[in-house]
């Protein structure tokens, strides 16, 4: 069956009503969670507030174990989905790059745009930044054009790459959120003595 | 947990677990309606290509990364992503409505820097995470979150090159957060 | 409160484990008996030397001939414009992709019927459409269109047009065997069926 849209299910004219309808719950899921605080995002990284880690690992697995029961029920064919390519030096870069600005903005794209729905300033200065940024590396590009195409591997997944089948991949990343999720519980009660206040 | 004698009023916010679960029927629906799983930076980057082909057409062609992404009848809005942020920030109001959140312009910063700081500093970490994202294909949501949910390489590799660097400079800029 | 997240994480941990245990879906997926069954019986999937030969002749794009004999049969003489794939390699990597293919139609042939019906059978069960036989086989193609037998003079109208196309037809095959270079088979237009669509994605 799945994915409908490239099936052609639903038809190509209902994909951008659809987007709105994925982006509402999206955003509002991040909202409720508390994502639209940059303290709050920050605090996964100073030990006072976990909320990042619980709901990005928790979606995590979720989604993997739910898509190996989607795919085995015949429901979705995970071969037809779009897979992420793999640019091995940019993206390690990219990340790091992305880590510090993390740090420093206490934002990503999408929690700054719920931030900016219920009128943080820093969110709406994040997303200016956002735009600087972009249009920087734009104008830049021609400098580092060849690296940044450098070490594709192609639309590889975990799977290509080592062989192993994926329910132990999901398995491996469950396992390692439970045990996150039942660590930092600890850590925080030893961090938050002396804050008065860690959700923001 | 707030205790009495300050009067600090803390926000209500859904039980993060519950949160993590929602998001991850949400990214399942999403790839089993579209294909694709979810995304941010890639409407800014719309943003950004839209606002120079306006302003400046000849030059938007001739940068070799921009134009890759204008052509054919429509604007370079009229792509998925725009769309689905859009519906982020319709989200974001209607959760803020919904849990008292809406209020007028507000910073949140550290106790130890002032709001004039924090809002500089969300301008740069916003042009870092800009800049890396192009690198990376992706940010937290499109790439770590919806890559690695695919079993994608790449999404791994950004989610640790993320969330791990930052935990590595976390120290330097702790005067910032606490 | 813990005992709550105690619970929400075993139930976590079995769904995960749980996945372990999901068979793979290597096996290409079959239909049922009761269908295949149905579609055995219907004489629908056979066509005649004379539809095969009119297709040829007319340059039909949508025919595709599968010749399913040994390597070294089809080398001998094989039909103009048909793909050799033995039997016994059906089930190769690949070769499943030139059936299904939207408006395609496969005739499979043999030298009488019986490897080309047995092979539209395996590819019926494997859920194929589009695919045929061609009744008679080579050997059959052999007694209509190469060497067609000549009607008596009073039989119907009907039989002597057919005798007439089947000797046209008879003038094209060898005829324009003559023409075709030795050794390497006519160039086959194939299409094979695209790898499914993959939607497409981004940041």
């Amino acid at each position: 069956m799945g994915p409908l849209i490239p099936n052609g299910i639903i038809g190509g004219g209902w994909d951008f009503v659809i987007a709105i309808l994925i982006g509402v719950a999206f955003g509002f899921i991040l909202e409720a969670s508390g994502f639209s605080s940059s303290r709050n995002l920050a605090g996964v990284f100073y030990g006072y507030n976990f909320v990042v880690l619980r709901v990005f690992f928790t979606a995590l697995i979720v989604a993997m174990v739910g898509l190996m029961y989607f795919d085995y029920v015949g429901w979705l064919n995970l071969s037809q989905i779009f897979v992420l390519p793999t640019f091995l030096t940019p993206m390690i870069v990219g990340g790091v790059i992305m880590g510090v600005g993390f740090v420093i903005g206490g934002f990503c794209p999408g929690t700054s745009f719920t931030g900016i729905a219920i009128g943080k300033l820093d969110a709406v200065f994040f997303a200016i930044g956002l735009y600087l940024g972009i249009f920087g590396f734009s104008l830049a590009f021609p400098l580092f054009e060849d690296f940044f195409t450098s070490g594709d591997m192609g639309n590889v997944t975990l799977m290509d790459i080592t062989g192993i089948p994926a329910s132990y991949f999901a398995v491996a990343f469950t396992v390692m959120a439970l045990a996150a999720f039942w660590g930092t519980m600890f850590i925080e009660k030893r961090v938050r003595k002396n804050m008065k206040q860690y959700k923001f | 947990m707030s205790s009495d004698k300050t009067n600090i009023q803390e926000p209500k916010y859904i039980n993060p677990y519950l949160g993590g679960v929602l998001l991850g029927l949400l990214i399942i629906v999403t790839v089993f309606i579209t294909g694709r799983g979810l995304g941010a930076s890639g409407a800014i980057k719309s943003a950004v290509v839209t606002t120079s082909n306006t302003i400046a057409p000849k030059a938007t062609e001739a940068n070799t990364y921009m134009c890759q992404f204008i052509g054919g009848d429509h604007s370079p809005m009229w792509t998925w992503l725009v769309f689905e942020s859009l519906g982020v920030l319709l989200g974001g109001i209607i959760s803020g409505i919904v849990f008292g959140r809406m209020k007028k312009f507000r910073t949140d910063h550290g106790p130890r820097i002032t709001s004039k700081k924090r809002l500089v500093l969300a301008l740069i970490g916003g042009a870092l995470f800009g800049l890396g994202s192009q690198f990376g294909r992706g940010c937290t949501s499109g790439a770590a979150l919806s890559g690695t949910a695919t079993f994608a390489l790449g999404g791994v590799i950004v989610m640790f090159a993320i969330f791990g660097t930052g935990y590595a400079v976390a120290y330097f800029f702790r005067k910032f957060w606490i | 409160m813990n005992r709550n997240y105690i619970f929400l994480t075993i139930l976590m941990l079995v769904l995960a484990v749980g996945t372990l245990f999901l068979t793979g879906s290597d096996e290409p997926k079959q239909i049922a008996p009761e269908e295949l069954l149905q579609e055995i019986i219907q004489p629908t999937r056979y066509v005649s030397t004379d539809q095969v030969a009119k297709m040829i002749i007319q340059g039909d794009p949508s025919l595709l001939m599968v010749d399913v004999r040994p390597a070294a049969d089809y080398e001998e003489y094989a039909l103009p414009g048909s793909l050799n794939i033995p039997l016994e390699e059906l089930l190769n990597d690949g070769n499943l992709g030139y059936f299904g293919v939207p408006g395609v139609k496969v005739v499979f042939i043999s030298n009488d019927d019986i490897a080309a019906d047995q092979t539209w059978v395996l590819t019926k069960r494997l859920g194929i459409d589009g695919t045929y036989v061609m009744k008679g086989g080579l050997n059959c193609w052999m007694q209509t269109i190469i060497d067609p037998t000549q009607p008596d003079a009073d039989a119907p109208s009907v039989d002597h047009e057919l005798y007439a196309f089947r000797k046209g037809a008879q003038i094209y095959f060898t005829g324009a065997e003559s023409a075709t270079p030795e050794g390497d088979n006519v160039e086959v237009q194939v299409r094979r069926r695209e790898k499914t669509s993959v939607a497409a994605g981004g940041c």
